[in-house]
Order: C-alpha cells, then structure tokens, then sequence
C-alpha cells in the first residue's frame, strides 16, 4: 500500500526553523502571523521596493535562498545593508513570456521566490502558482496586488528624514508597515519601521509625532476596505 | 613569501626568433614564402614536444611553463640549450630566457645574443638595472625619466600604491612588472585535441526522445575519452543542429562532476527550453525538420583532480536550488540567471556585478576599496540598468543646468520621468559634483548628483550629465 503523506514536503532541513516558518527581521516579526514566513504561503506587498527586499532578509542570513524573478532594477547594494545576503539571492531579471513556467520552477529549489509579475496575472495561474508553492514548501513573495496573499503588507505613510530644500541629505525614512491578511481572526496590524535606516537596515521607529491619533482610523477603513 | 599578491611567479621560458618577430609588424607578409603565421608553426610544433603547455603570445614568441620540463631534462640550462639545437635544426635562430615570471624571461631572452638564464630568486636584481623603457609603455618610458626614474630598481622601489595612484592601472601592472611579480598568470594552449563527440541523425529525429537517448551514449564516450587522458572539462558546449540548418548551442557547468545521464538530462533541458522559449528564439515548436546532429564538445580542458566541494563560490549551493536554477537557464540562457556580487564604484549601478549562475567572477573594481564620492547609505533599492531621462524644471519652467562650478541654475521645482506625468520637487539637495577618470578620455564622466523627494513620496537619485538629466535610482 502506498502511503501518502499529506505534510508539504521538506528538503531544506538545514534552513527549516521546527515549524516551517522562515525567520523575518526583528521589526516585522509584528506584522506577520507567527512571526515569520510561512512555508508554503504567499505574501504580497503593494508594489516593488525594499520592504520586498527586508521581508527575504533575515532568512537568507539564516541560510535560505532567495530567487527574485521580475526585477531588472533590483538595488544589490540596499539589499545587502538591509541584511540580505548576496550570495544566496539569484537573479532573474526578464523571466520572460512563460514567466509563470519559470516562477513555478523556481518555487522547487528555493526557499523564497521574490515575483514582480510583468502583467496581472489571472485567477486561474495565480491558483497554480499557489499551490506549488504549498508544494514545496517553498514562500512566494509578490511584489504587487495578488489577492489570494495570507498576508499583504503596505507602506501606507512615509516620511525621508535628513532633507531639505537644498541642503542636507536622504538620511532615513519612516514609514508606517500596514499588514491585513485573510483567514482566522486575521486583524490589520501596523508597525512603524526606518525603511531604511541612516545605514541601510530595517529597524523599528518611534511612531510619527503626531501620527498616533488617526492610527486606529487608518487601519480601520484599510480592513473594511481589504 | 606566502602573502596574496607577493609571491614569486612561476618560472617561465620564452622562445624569440628574432627574424621572425622583426617581420611581425605585417602578419600576413610572407617568410620563406609563407604567411608569418605558418612559418612559426614549425617552431611552435618543436616547443610543444617539450611542453604541452606552450603558449604563443605572438608569432615569434612563445612562452611555457619551465619547472615540469626543466626536471624532466634535468636542469634548466640543459632544456634550454636542447630547445635551442632543436629550433636551430629547422632553420630558425632563437633566443631563449628563463627567469621568474613571463615578463623577466622575455627580458633574458633579449638581452645577449642567445638569451640568458636568470637563477631563482635573483630575478628582482636581474630587472632593477634595466631601463624603464624596457617596461614596453611610451608614455612611461617618456614620463619616468622626466622624473629621475631610469631603472626598473629605482621604479620598484617607489610604493606599489603610489605607483598605483600617480599612473593608474597601468602604473599598477608596471610597477608589478619592475618588481618580478606577474602581471597575468600563464594561460596554457589547450591542446590541439579533439575530445568532442558527435551523432548524427538520418533521418532527422522529430521527437526529443531518441536524440536525449543518444546523449547519454554519445556522452559516455566524451567521458571515456576525457578520463584516458586525465582530464575533466569545465563545461560541455552542446550543439544541436536542426535539418533546415539551424544551430542552438548552449554551454552547460560540468567540472567533472556529471554523470552521462546529467549530460543527457541538461540535452533534453535545452531541447525543452528552446521549444518553450520558442517566442524568444522567434519561433514554435522542434526545430523544422528535425535535429540533424547532436554534438558534445567538451571546453576548457582541466587536470581531473577529483570532486571539488565549494563547487559555486563561498556558499555551497544545494542540488535542489542548481537543479532548479539551471532548469530556468534552459528556459531562457545561461546568461538569464545571475548572482550578484558587490562590487565598488561610485554610481549605483556599478556598485553590482551580475555573474550567470555557474561561473565565477570577481570584480574588477573591489568593493572594499574606499570609493570617495559615493553617496552615503542608505543605498537606494530601485537602481536602474540604464539611467532614465528626465527633465527637471524650475518654477518657470526653464529647465535647470548645471555650471562648470556647479552652480544651480534655479532649485528645481518639478520633475517628469519620461513617459510620467510631472511631479513637484518639495524636497532636495545637490548638486554634489563629481569628476571621475579623467586621465582616461574614453571613460571619463563629469555629473552632478542631486537627491529629489517628489510630492507623490518617491525619493530619486538624479545626476546631470552634459546638461542632461538622468534618474540613476530611486529609494522607495
């Protein structure tokens, strides 16, 4: 009798955290549910930038490795200060038109697959997608709207600190990380984090002066909205 | 002695024959009625029946590793008086050197009538009395005197880093050569072998299948002949033709660690992937016809010493994430997928190197290096291949330039990306100028930098260049 086994399958013992989870920097172990990446799920973040980049930091420190499909314009340099590792990050800048024939190659092998898909993919591919993911085990990451992401991250405020007209520098920014996800007693959370920081990495920050008081407000209507 | 970078350079022997050379300024004019090229080869056929590993770096020169064959013969003096009987007895005067590293022995092989033979070690004081102009470079040759350099030894005494500084990368490998280091490590020939295996298919196979199966028989006798003669090869180039004459070749990493099977798997990957990526070779399904010829040819030849463990650079790469890297190789060419490395520079964009999954590379500008007039961190995360054009206006709408004593025209006001509607300026900050490469026409740049916080919350990094606006990168 052949016994098939229903846990997603497991090969990067090594990297494997007990629970299946991947570990995600300190200042947005907050956002997600349990604290980190799920194995064989999908998050998505509202558009390309580095809080795609922080979310795959910690675990390819941890020893994981990261594909980034879709990306031509990703900073090396901002990914490696915000604590990613180079040398586990392979780059594929035009997955070309069978990009979903790559994507899902690439979800059997690594770890976290980074996707900025080149065109809204449909219901249908976004499904298939989904379920190799659950496959291997493997996290996909979207860089842009997928609605069937457990988690979906948005920098919803910002603010460049160190600027003016005409003098100083970009020295820092500040931004307010708002997480809403599906499923059991999923409630929006919110962080504020210095994305990035004055040396390139992803911190927690005090929040706004002054930004404190429409918290509630915001993340109210983003979850009637979500 | 075992410091990277200072240790004495293996010994080499150069070959000249001086009546050869002094007609090399016309490789096609003939010698002894045949074209230069030919007339070497005899030559070039004596050397390697004393070293597989010559290396001709011009007609009429030729350079080969000396330590195997000098013990072989027993001494080095003994090889090359042998050498030189043997290139005598087809007619050819020669010169021979022998000292450390390409550039002294090439010295020796000059100075004296037959060349001299520099002792072990003694090489730096063989070199210190010749004049700088033996360096082989005008502009040095011209500049050093002027400064009361007229030896190598006194030119190997300045500084490597000054040296560096003041003459650039030239300077750099001058200053190596005046010291006895090697500017380049010694690059065999590979020999004239040919290790490549082939099929064909009459008729041309239609299905993938019968041409996957004889891959792993054609690649069994690839390895076959490979491991007679010691050796394993760093890639295998698979050729495929089709019957309407087309050729798709692609090299797949092999580093003597594949088996047959694995040659006949990548076989069927590339198959696969041209008929997947069809829309990118430009067109559908098997290549018309069929596939007339499978071809293994094995490329660059290295001494079999057994498995390498750190196969990929530092981190070791699992089966897992190769197999499925490779897989998207097939799909879209080894070049598609990259690792990145850092690498120095000043602009963002230089400060990556993107080197295809399975080779190796090291950058050419370190990052370690200081780089001044980089921009500070934090490093933006959207950094841009190739720089957009933009235009930045003031509040008049005048575009705003640039002076040659970076002074601004006016601040900026709005900014539009091409293809973009036109976003304010609140905040920014420049121009930091920066000149880099100078000394160099060819690749030398003048810009000015400036920061832009955009009122839709993007921040830019925009340079001037020639009065024209660039965005090199964006922080969001």
């Amino acid at each position: 009798m052949r016994v098939i086994s229903l846990a997603p399958m497991r090969h990067r013992d090594d990297v494997l955290t007990s629970e299946g989870v991947l570990p995600v920097l300190a200042a947005l172990r907050d956002l997600l549910p349990n604290g980190g990446l799920q194995r064989g799920s999908v998050v998505s973040t509202a558009d390309w930038g580095l809080l795609s980049l922080a979310l795959a930091a910690d675990a390819t420190a941890a020893g994981a490795w990261c594909a980034v499909a879709g990306v031509p314009v990703l900073g090396v340099r901002a990914a490696a200060d915000a604590g990613l590792d180079p040398g586990r990050l392979v780059l594929i800048a035009d997955p070309g038109r069978s990009w979903p024939h790559v994507v899902a190659s690439l979800l059997d092998g690594f770890d976290i697959v980074l996707l900025h898909p080149p065109e809204q993919p449909p219901a249908q591919l976004r499904r298939k997608l989904e379920a190799a993911a659950r496959r291997y085990g493997s996290v996909l990451l979207v860089a842009g709207d997928w609605p069937g992401a457990q988690t979906r991250l948005a920098v919803t405020e910002e603010e460049w600190t160190g600027i003016g007209t005409g003098y100083g520098r970009l020295r820092a920014r500040r931004a307010r990380v708002v997480a809403s996800g599906r499923g059991a007693g999923e409630r929006p959370r919110s962080s504020w984090l210095w994305l990035p920081g004055s040396d390139g990495s992803v911190t927690t920050a005090q929040a706004r002066p002054g930004a404190q008081a429409h918290d509630e407000q915001t993340v109210e209507s983003l979850a009637s909205s979500g | 002695m075992s410091r990277a970078g200072t240790a004495a350079p293996c010994r080499v022997l150069v070959l000249r024959c001086p009546d050869l050379l002094a007609a090399a300024d016309e490789p096609d004019a003939p010698v002894r009625g045949v074209p230069l090229t030919a007339a070497f080869e005899p030559v070039v056929a004596v050397v390697e029946e004393f070293s597989p590993q010559a290396e001709v770096l011009r007609p009429g020169l030729v350079a080969l590793a000396a330590r195997g064959p000098a013990r072989y013969f027993g001494g080095e003096a003994v090889l090359a008086v042998k050498l030189a009987e043997a290139v005598c007895l087809r007619g050819f005067a020669c010169q021979i050197g022998i000292a450390d590293g390409l550039f002294a022995a090439d010295l020796a092989a000059q100075s004296g009538p037959a060349g001299l033979l520099i002792p072990p070690g003694e090489t730096p004081q063989f070199l210190a009395g010749l004049p700088v102009a033996a360096l082989g470079s005008p502009e040095l040759a011209d500049l050093l005197p002027r400064l009361g350099i007229r030896t190598l030894g006194e030119f190997a005494a300045l500084p490597a880093a000054e040296a560096g500084s003041r003459f650039g990368a030239q300077g750099t490998i001058a200053h190596r050569l005046a010291c006895g280091l090697d500017p380049r490590p010694l690059a065999p020939q590979p020999p004239r072998l040919d290790l490549s295996v082939q099929q064909e298919f009459d008729p041309p196979a239609e299905q993938s299948e019968p041409v996957v199966f004889t891959a792993k028989a054609i690649a069994e006798l690839m390895h076959a002949k490979l491991s007679a003669r010691g050796l394993a090869c760093v890639r295998v180039q698979v050729q495929v033709q089709y019957a309407d004459g087309q050729e798709l070749s692609r090299l797949w990493r092999h580093d003597g660690l594949l088996s047959a099977l694995a040659v006949a798997e990548r076989v069927r990957w590339q198959l696969d992937g041209s008929r997947a990526g069809g829309g990118r070779s430009g067109e559908e399904g098997a290549g018309p016809g069929g596939i007339a010829l499978l071809r293994l040819i094995p490329d660059q030849l290295v001494r079999a010493t057994g498995h390498q463990l750190s196969l990929w650079g530092d981190a070791v790469i699992s089966d897992r994430v190769a197999r499925a890297a490779i897989r998207v190789q097939a799909m879209l060419g080894h070049t598609a997928v990259t690792r990145p490395v850092l690498s120095g520079g000043r602009s963002p964009a230089e400060q990556a190197l993107l080197v295809p999954f399975g080779d190796t590379a090291m950058p050419s500008r370190p990052a370690e290096q200081p780089w001044p007039g980089q921009i500070p961190a934090p490093a933006p995360a959207t950094v841009y291949p190739v720089p957009l054009s933009a235009s930045v206006t003031d509040t008049a709408g005048k575009a705003v330039s640039v002076s040659g004593r970076a002074q601004l025209s006016a601040p900026p006001a709005w900014l539009m990306a091409s293809g973009c509607p036109a976003h304010a300026v609140i905040s920014w900050a420049g121009p930091w100028p920066m000149t880099e490469r100078w000394w160099d026409p060819a690749r030398a740049r003048r810009q000015a930098r400036f920061q832009l916080i955009t009122d839709d919350g993007n921040a830019w990094l925009a340079v001037v260049q020639d009065g024209q606006w660039l965005l090199e990168a964006s922080y969001d």
